[in-house]
């Protein structure tokens, strides 16, 4: 597995600077209903069975930069931010505050199974490749390749809203991954694969990080995350508890999930409170250059072993 | 040949970017590091491009468009037994109701020369319009699972719509033409009739101005999905789909309103190309000609606009 240290020359491919998110989202809960609002918002909110609006903070101050042939792996429990923090790189949704840098378009594979439920899959692969920017000979060249990697069999060619969960997840991995894409974005998506699927996407990942790309994964199974990554971050609650590499940061998560699992809120507090203590800073600073640029652009570059390596005068 | 390949030898210098990279070596002894990136090599991700970048990434989806299109327009009909003949079908079946109603029960033409083929131009190309605008609007919710999936230009789902509605319309058109050449009074063509398509073009840009300009109004207020059938009843009311303009020649306000309206322009030039033989007048061709334009540049510009919103679910 590739080291991220032994190579320190790896190019930046992702720079998320300082970001937050918040969202705006109707609440059930009673206190809520009673606290502040005068007479005539509480009169409204009951005449039009609204419900109060509540202030969710999904993320709070994450920075870090992710370079090329980088694994990383997000852990934390649901809810702590995961998902939100891979829809903001990928430019589905736009911070409040801070920016998200990267070097090319990133490509997320989330878990709703469906693209279009009523095409087959076969037409979702056509339409997928052409929604990422394929031209129709490209996409039809890439059919194929996509059915073989998905291996659904007969059942490519059934309505996609007929898949099981597993099989919607596979076919995703599957067309977003025909455009090599340098930076992908994983949302749990093979978590539902079966143990040959898990291979054969493994072996696809590494070949997109070989090609000088960086894989994002979400997962709850810290597992995972160490066989598979070679860094990792951890959210709670929206905060960056530690980003490190995935063996160390992975096995203080199990002991915390472990912890809080096993209702020791005590142990569990001084094991997020150690990571915190231990997390190193991250500062992103954007410097803006508006020159021309001096070096070869990447995709102009020899696609394999391309990578600048270290070497020093 | 089985010598073995050396890997390629590291073209890179001292770039400025690398340079940018060296700081994060020498600043990560620290407790807090900083990261410095540069913009010449990253890119905010989900940032609007500027319009002319936007509009060429949205033709370079032109495949996806005509995919899209294609595929929702077969798979409305998917689950019938006549499958894709529905599309001719319903139309035919739809003019013959109201042949059957307005031509031979109740025989209302009013003082209209030839009610029924008034009658038909004005539904079914009403119905066009009212198609590409409220599923116009409906779009960017029924398009989320795309949305979620790649990063495009969003205005592809809008105008995905209006293509799809074209696609309907074109057996319309053929059900309406064959509705008035066959049925009594007969029309025969003149090259009145070669202006109709000109006709058409215009519209197909106001109903896309239209389909823009909602699509985003809906995303920021959702009650407007709710208001706006009823404001298509109306504006179809108001457009002398049933019954003719004289009727209000004692009201000179109310016929100079409904005169600037743009689909009784529509309505009115289709039927002067189609029925009366004659060329619609200069007032008619610049007054439609103003609102197309107009709805299709304010409402691409405003949809442009909020092109970072989208992605919130």
């Amino acid at each position: 597995m590739a080291e991220p240290e032994s190579n320190p020359f790896a190019q930046a491919t992702v720079a998320v600077q300082n970001v937050h998110v918040r969202y705006r989202v109707p609440s059930t809960d009673a206190a809520e209903r009673r606290r502040g609002a005068n007479f005539v918002k509480r009169a409204a909110r009951t005449v039009l069975g609204n419900d109060p609006k509540v202030l969710v903070r999904a993320l709070s101050g994450i920075s870090f930069v992710a370079k090329s042939g980088e694994q990383i792996g997000l852990v934390g429990q649901n809810g702590s931010g995961k998902s939100t923090l891979l829809r903001i790189i990928a430019g589905l949704e736009n911070p409040a505050r801070g920016r998200v840098l990267a070097e090319s378009t990133p490509v997320l594979i989330g878990v709703n199974a469906a693209l279009v439920p009523d095409l087959s899959g076969e037409q979702n692969i056509r339409l997928g490749c052409l929604a990422m920017g394929l031209s129709p000979e490209q996409a039809e060249e890439a059919v194929p390749d996509v059915k073989q990697l998905a291996g659904l069999g007969k059942s490519i060619y059934l309505p996609m809203k007929t898949y099981s969960s597993g099989m919607g997840a596979r076919l995703r991995f599957a067309i977003a991954t025909a455009a090599n894409p340098h930076i992908l974005l994983i949302d749990e998506a093979l978590a539902t694969g079966d143990a040959a699927f898990r291979e054969r996407s493994e072996a696809r990942m590494q070949r997109l990080r070989q090609g000088a790309g960086t894989v994002f994964l979400v997962s709850h199974a810290a597992q995972t995350i160490e066989e598979s990554c070679t860094r990792a971050i951890w959210l709670n609650k929206g905060r960056l508890v530690l980003d490190g590499p995935a063996q160390d940061v992975a096995l203080r998560y199990r002991k915390w999930a472990w912890a809080v699992a096993k209702d020791k809120p005590d142990e569990a507090k001084q094991i997020i409170e150690k990571a915190f203590s231990e997390r190193e800073q991250t500062h992103v600073h954007v410097e803006d250059t508006k020159q021309p640029r001096q070096y070869t652009a990447r995709h102009v570059r020899a696609p394999k072993n391309a990578r600048p390596t270290a070497q020093r005068k | 040949m089985s010598a073995p390949v050396p890997p390629p030898q590291p073209s890179s210098s001292a770039t400025s970017a690398d340079v940018a990279d060296l700081y994060k070596e020498i600043f990560t002894g620290q407790q807090a590091a900083l990261e410095v990136v540069s913009t010449g090599r990253l890119s905010q991700v989900g940032a609007r491009p500027p319009i002319g970048t936007y509009l060429k990434q949205l033709w370079g989806r032109r495949h996806f468009l005509w995919a899209e299109a294609r595929a929702k327009v077969t798979s409305g009909t998917r689950e019938t037994l006549l499958g894709q003949a529905w599309l001719v079908i319903s139309p035919i079946l739809n003019g013959l109701a109201y042949y059957l109603i307005f031509g031979l029960i109740l025989n209302t033409s009013r003082g209209i020369e030839n009610f029924l083929g008034y009658l038909v131009i004005g539904v079914f190309l009403f119905q066009f319009t009212t198609q590409c605008v409220t599923n116009g609007a409906k779009s960017i919710q029924s398009g989320r699972n795309l949305i979620r999936a790649f990063s495009f230009p969003r205005a592809s789902l809008p105008i995905s719509v209006v293509l799809r509605s074209m696609l309907n319309l074109v057996p319309t058109l053929a059900a309406m033409l064959l509705i008035i050449v066959l049925l009594p009074p007969a029309e025969a063509w003149t090259t009145a009739s070669l202006l109709f398509p000109i006709v058409l073009v215009l519209q197909v840009m106001l109903a896309t101005g239209l389909a823009l300009l909602f699509a985003r109004m809906t995303t920021v207020i959702p009650d407007l999905s709710q208001l706006l059938g009823v404001a298509m009843r109306i504006w179809l009311y108001a457009s002398a789909v049933f019954f003719s303009i004289d009727r209000f020649a004692e009201y000179p306000s109310i016929v100079g309103i409904m005169e600037a309206n743009p689909m009784f322009m529509v309505l009115d030039a289709a039927r002067d190309c189609l029925l009366y033989a004659t060329v619609p007048d200069a007032g008619t061709w610049i007054g439609l000609s103003a609102w197309s334009v107009g709805a299709l540049v304010v409402g691409f510009l405003f949809f442009w606009q909020g092109e970072e919103s989208y992605g919130r679910a």
